[in-house]
């Protein structure tokens, strides 16, 4: 046990991010039409190509409907009642990190991202998000001696139009469903990232998501591209205050690797989930999905999903360049009355493209924990192979546990392999434990956290730790 | 669709049975399966319509039983043709359910059908003369084989329904044969009650010639203690669904389900399973495979259900499959829905050709590609054949399979 | 194979063979003749392309000719399929014979006897006839009648499944056989068994391949000639000494060789 100090130490902790920063917002009003749609973009001063975007996707929206075959059970969702934009007020122009209102800075300090010079993290560049607007950016300077271009999509807007024009919408499209649609239409900010050929990213690149008001939507929106033979590690973070209303948030993320390029794309998602009886917590309906465009490139998303009231999210590879390969390492925790379906399609399109499906669900209190995923193997995708592995633990006897594996194959020489299973935690294994003297609480985060392990492992180190800290914190209370 | 326009209008029969007629009444306001339902999504169009574009079947020509010269004791009827049952023998007796106990178990059982889940079944019944419904109550000891036939002639739709009750401490082996002529559909839904202790070793084999058609239901419910083993094979039809619903009503019960399904040309067969746990100490051991060439589409989707109750429910499913040919599809869908902890369930899928490596060897030994894949073949068949009851010495469907087109 | 071939006529000729796989050049001109009677031995480390030359000469799939020829008895079979090669007397022994589940040994066995039978215009046998010749054969490898039930190879141990290689090999009775690695895995008795076994079978008229890392098969049957490969090349040809030489000094000594012309 890597972390079993940090572990003892959270047991007992409630959500610790649940405070509300207490700033002085621009929001608009109320509500969802054409006109907002229209201020969101006069409000960023976009181009005419982005305000079209968002009008082609605001009235594709209107004419979808709210998907329900995952079957979860929420509140209906009025999206009259939502902010579309909140901005902390500040000065126009933000020279430079100085100039930021200190108690945003706080703010960020006391979620463990420091951003001024003198604290911020030392091997990460940070992205800070709070609502709609990305607040800072570290390390940009030093980044940009590699020609490594990351700042916040709203800027990346103003300075690289060319990029956001040519692949902005190319891997989700607008209207691929009706999340994406709404985020497409009315997304505020997010965050934009340029590897340029041959380059190596000399350090991770992070954001970190915070929604501080309890009535604005979050919709953010992620592009990362990794030109040919460039490599880069994103990590992103997220958290939310404590409300005992539901905040919606949909955000996209859209990932395109070139020919010998890798993203490696990890996620701790820890969005406020509610209390034990179910009242408030997050709606996270997210599409993230990564385009292998080039030849022998790769893109590997890794989640640990411990947060939000409900979560519906489903990172994919489409698999388009030949030897190319994508990969899915997924933790999922529910407790109370959370609701997380999660799960990954990998579509393979070129020959000999690879894939791999590692998810672990851990369900617990009266949650209700699915796996759904697709694994589809494509007439020219010869060569192709797939391994999927999906295991699911169940702790307490009102918790449930779905899969929802589905395989489709049109070329014979292409190999699928599929296992799935369920356990608990066995009475003997903790007994086992417990008899060397170790407590009952920790024995089962134990448990957890070995049940988890080949998911951590694809985790970055800080990341890793993280993630332990949460899955024994989130299991508090919810045996024995 | 003929058929679906006069349970519109309601002018399918004039003499309607009571049973058909709460079927049609059912089906009139909605008289097709949700096509975007996860039931029937990937089911061809135009074959589920070809499949409702003929007549009903009511005066049906006298049925020769193939493979017939055979001395073994073995019960064979003819769903249709046999009335008026009783066989004693020994230690049993076989005999016809009376009318009223059947209609009873039969509305009682539509009562609970959901128009979209069990629409093969209210179609069935709103189909089915009152000749066509075979209903058997078994009992008894030292039982020999039985084998139960339906048969669709050409050039028209035939319903035919099976019920057995298998009385308690009762053990039968049961062989259903569905065959389709040219130009044929079939609707067959069986419905099985296993008491408790009971045992039924079930095989179902259903072929068919050119464009025929096949929907084929099967509702098992299991009693206590009571053991169920399916063996089945489905090839040779141009569209054909096999929809198998197991519930063990009180846990405590063996279920272990072979099943195979071939498809070549431009066929489509689909086999669906639902196995219910409704109660602790379940046991699940399920294998399905599919084998698809030429243009043909291969489905399954098998769901296991484990609710609280069903605790130290023991469940394994498998499905593997073999792609041939690069215009062949299969889909596959396994599902699992948990919420009782102390379980242990495992499912896993693969997709896959005819393995090249052992292809190779054999060739090295002057074994050509065919004969190799034949080898091939016939041990991946093998597996779900032997599991097929009384098949071995009159049914030589390995050798059908391997040598038919 | 019409042509009458004369008795001294060489069984196997590889001349000037290069083949790759997935683009990937293996064989870099390779050749190599094989006349009635005679034992070759192939040596060299492991991916010097010596298992890749034995599947090419049984026509895997995997693998291409991009220049050169193989030609059995004078016969070019650049583009015969597997089993014609088998059924015309070629036999390959596999370093790791494979498992094939739910196929019985015996049916196997059968199946392939009798499609070299019919080459040789000789009468196919019945179940019968066949578990005749089977019990022979198995006194040669000292292998028990058991074996033939179970599925091909599946479950065997190592030294099983190499003398179900061997039992192949007399039943199908080829003019050549290659012996990829047959001594790998063995023990000594299991060795002398396989290697008594080779020697029974081979004869005046049949040549002999065998593919291997050690001395301790060619301390049991000597060969004609030893072959050196390294980097899909033979790069030095010898008598039986070379192979004895070699394992005194190791490959080392090899490394510096120049291809012998």
């Amino acid at each position: 046990m890597v972390n079993e100090n940090l572990v003892k130490d959270v047991v007992k902790e409630p959500y610790k991010y649940g405070f509300v920063t207490d700033i002085e917002t621009e929001k608009i009003a109320k509500g969802l039409n054409e006109e907002i749609v229209r201020l969101i973009s006069q409000k960023k001063e976009e181009p005419k190509y982005l305000l079209d975007f968002r009008l082609k996707a605001f009235k594709k929206w209107q004419k979808m409907e709210e998907p329900d075959w995952a079957g979860l059970g929420y509140k209906q969702i009025d999206y009259q009642d939502i902010i579309y934009y909140s901005a902390p007020k500040q000065k126009e122009k933000i020279a430079s990190l100085d100039e930021v209102d200190p108690k945003l800075l706080e703010t960020f300090d006391k979620l463990g991202i420091p951003l001024t010079e003198q604290k911020k993290l030392t091997n990460v560049a940070v992205d800070a998000v709070f609502d709609s607007v990305s607040i800072a950016t570290t390390f940009r300077e030093e980044l940009a001696e590699h020609g490594v271009i990351f700042s916040s999509i709203s800027e990346a807007v103003k300075n690289h139009s060319n990029l956001i024009e040519k692949y902005l919408g190319t891997v989700v499209p607008a209207s691929d469903n009706y999340f994406a649609a709404l985020n497409s239409a009315v997304f505020s900010d997010g965050s934009f990232v340029y590897i340029p050929k041959g380059v190596t990213c000399p350090m991770d690149l992070s954001s970190y998501f915070r929604i501080n008001s309890g009535d604005s939507g979050q919709f953010e929106r992620t592009l990362i591209i990794a030109e040919e033979s460039s490599s880069v590690s994103y990590l992103e973070g997220c958290t939310a205050p404590m409300f005992d209303t539901n905040t919606l948030h949909a955000a996209v993320v859209e990932l395109i690797a070139l020919d010998d390029a890798s993203i490696k794309y990890s996620t701790v998602q820890n969005w406020y989930a509610g209390d034990e009886k179910g009242v408030g917590g997050i709606f996270n309906f997210v599409t993230k999905r990564g385009k292998c465009l080039g030849k022998r490139s790769k893109i590997s998303w890794s989640q640990v999903e411990t947060g939000s009231a409900i979560t519906w999210k489903y990172p994919s590879c489409l698999l388009l360049g030949e030897e190319s390969v994508g990969e899915f390492y997924s933790v999922a925790l529910t407790n109370n009355l959370q609701q997380a379906d999660t799960g990954t399609k990998m579509i393979h399109i070129g020959p000999k493209t690879k894939s791999t499906i590692v998810s672990k669900g851990i369900s617990a209190g009266n949650s209700i924990n699915s796996y759904r995923g697709l694994v589809k193997v494509g007439a020219k995708a010869t060569g192709s192979r797939n391994y999927s592995q999906c295991d699911s633990m169940l702790i307490g006897d009102q918790a449930s546990a779905n899969t929802f594996p589905y395989i489709k194959s049109q070329q014979p020489n292409s190999e699928i392999e599929h296992e799935a299973s369920t356990c608990r935690i066995s009475e003997d294994q903790l007994f086992y434990l417990q008899s060397r003297g170790i407590e009952f609480e920790e024995a089962i985060s134990m448990m957890v956290s070995g049940f988890c392990r080949d998911v951590f492992n694809q985790l970055p180190m800080e990341f890793a730790a993280e993630a332990d800290k949460l899955l024994a914190l989130k299991l508090e209370g919810s045996v024995g | 669709m003929e058929i679906i326009e006069q349970i519109k209008t309601n002018k399918l029969f004039e003499n309607q049975t009571e049973i058909q007629k709460i079927c049609i009444d059912k089906l009139q306001s909605n008289p097709l399966p949700n096509p975007k339902s996860e039931l029937w999504r990937l089911s061809n169009k135009s074959k589920f319509s070809n499949l409702l574009d003929y007549s009903i079947n009511e005066k049906d020509p006298k049925f020769d039983i193939p493979f017939l010269n055979n001395t073994q004791n073995i019960i064979r009827l003819v769903i249709g043709e046999d009335n008026k049952i009783f066989l004693k023998g020994e230690n049993y007796s076989i005999r016809q359910l009376s009318k009223n106990i059947l209609d009873e178990y039969i509305k009682q059982k539509i009562s609970s059908f959901d128009q979209n889940e069990h629409w093969s079944d209210l179609l069935n019944l709103s189909l089915s003369c009152e000749k066509n419904i075979l209903g058997l109550k078994i009992n008894g000891s030292k039982i020999p084989p039985i084998e139960i036939f339906s048969h669709a002639s050409s050039n028209s739709l035939t319903a035919k329904t099976l019920v057995i009750f298998v009385e308690k401490n009762c053990d039968i082996e049961l062989l259903q044969v569905n065959l389709c002529e040219e130009n044929s559909s079939l609707s067959q839904s069986t419905f099985l009650c296993l008491e408790e202790n009971s045992s039924i070793f079930h095989g179902v084999v259903s072929y068919g010639e050119n464009k025929s058609h096949l929907l084929n239901s099967l509702n098992v419910i299991q009693q206590k203690n009571s053991e169920y083993k399916l063996g089945s094979l489905h090839f040779k039809l141009d569209y054909a669904r096999f929809e198998i619903r197991v519930k063990q009503s009180a846990g405590n019960a063996k279920t272990n389900i072979k099943g195979m399904q071939i498809t070549k040309n431009d066929e489509q067969i689909s086999t669906h399973t639902k196995i219910d746990f409704n109660g602790p100490n379940g046991f699940l051991d399920q294998i399905n495979k599919s084998l698809a060439d030429d243009k043909s589409h291969a489905i399954f989707e098998g769901s296991i259900i484990v609710p609280k109750i069903a605790q130290k429910t023991d469940a394994s499913q498998l499905s593997r499959n073999l792609l041939l040919s690069n215009r062949a599809q299969i889909d596959t869908k396994p599902q699992l829905e948990i919420i009782a902890d102390d379980v242990k369930c495992k499912h896993g899928a693969t997709i896959s050709q005819l393995n090249e490596e052992e292809l190779f060897y054999m060739r090295t030994r002057g074994i050509t590609l065919t004969e190799a894949s034949k080898l091939q073949l016939s041990s991946y068949f093998q597996e779900i054949i032997s599991f097929i009851p009384v098949s071995k010495d009159r049914w030589d469907l390995l050798d059908k399979l391997l040598h038919e087109n | 194979m019409q042509r009458k071939m004369k008795e001294s006529d060489p069984i196997l000729e590889v001349q000037n063979l290069f083949a790759s796989t997935d683009n990937l050049p293996i064989l870099k001109g390779v050749s190599l003749t094989v006349n009635p009677g005679e034992i070759h031995a192939i040596m060299g480390r492991n991916g010097c392309g010596k298992s890749t030359l034995s599947k090419i000469i049984a026509g895997h799939p995997s693998y291409s000719i991009t220049s050169g020829d193989i030609k059995f008895s004078g016969e070019n079979i650049n583009s015969l399929e597997p089993e014609e090669r088998a059924q015309s007397g070629i036999f390959l022994g596999f370093q790791y014979p494979i498992e094939i589940p739910g196929v019985s040994n015996l049916e196997f066995l059968r199946v392939s006897t009798n499609a070299r039978r019919k080459f040789l215009n000789k009468e196919e046998l019945d179940t019968f006839d066949f578990e005749e010749l089977v019990k022979e054969k198995l006194e040669l490898v000292k292998m028990d009648h058991a074996f033939l039930s179970r599925s091909v190879n599946q479950g065997f141990s190592g030294g099983e499944k190499k003398r179900n290689e061997i039992l192949q090999m007399a039943l199908l009775e080829p003019k050549i056989a290659i012996l990829d690695e047959t001594d790998s895995g063995l023990d000594i008795d299991a060795l002398r068994i396989v290697a008594s076994g080779i020697k029974k079978i081979s004869n005046a008229q049949t040549g002999i391949i065998l593919i291997t890392h050690y001395q301790r098969l060619l301390d049991e049957i000597e060969p004609n000639y030893v072959h050196v490969m390294a980097d899909g090349q033979i790069i030095k040809t010898g008598g039986s000494d070379l192979a004895l030489e070699l394992e005194k000094k190791g490959y080392e000594w090899t490394d510096n060789f120049v291809k012998e012309t």
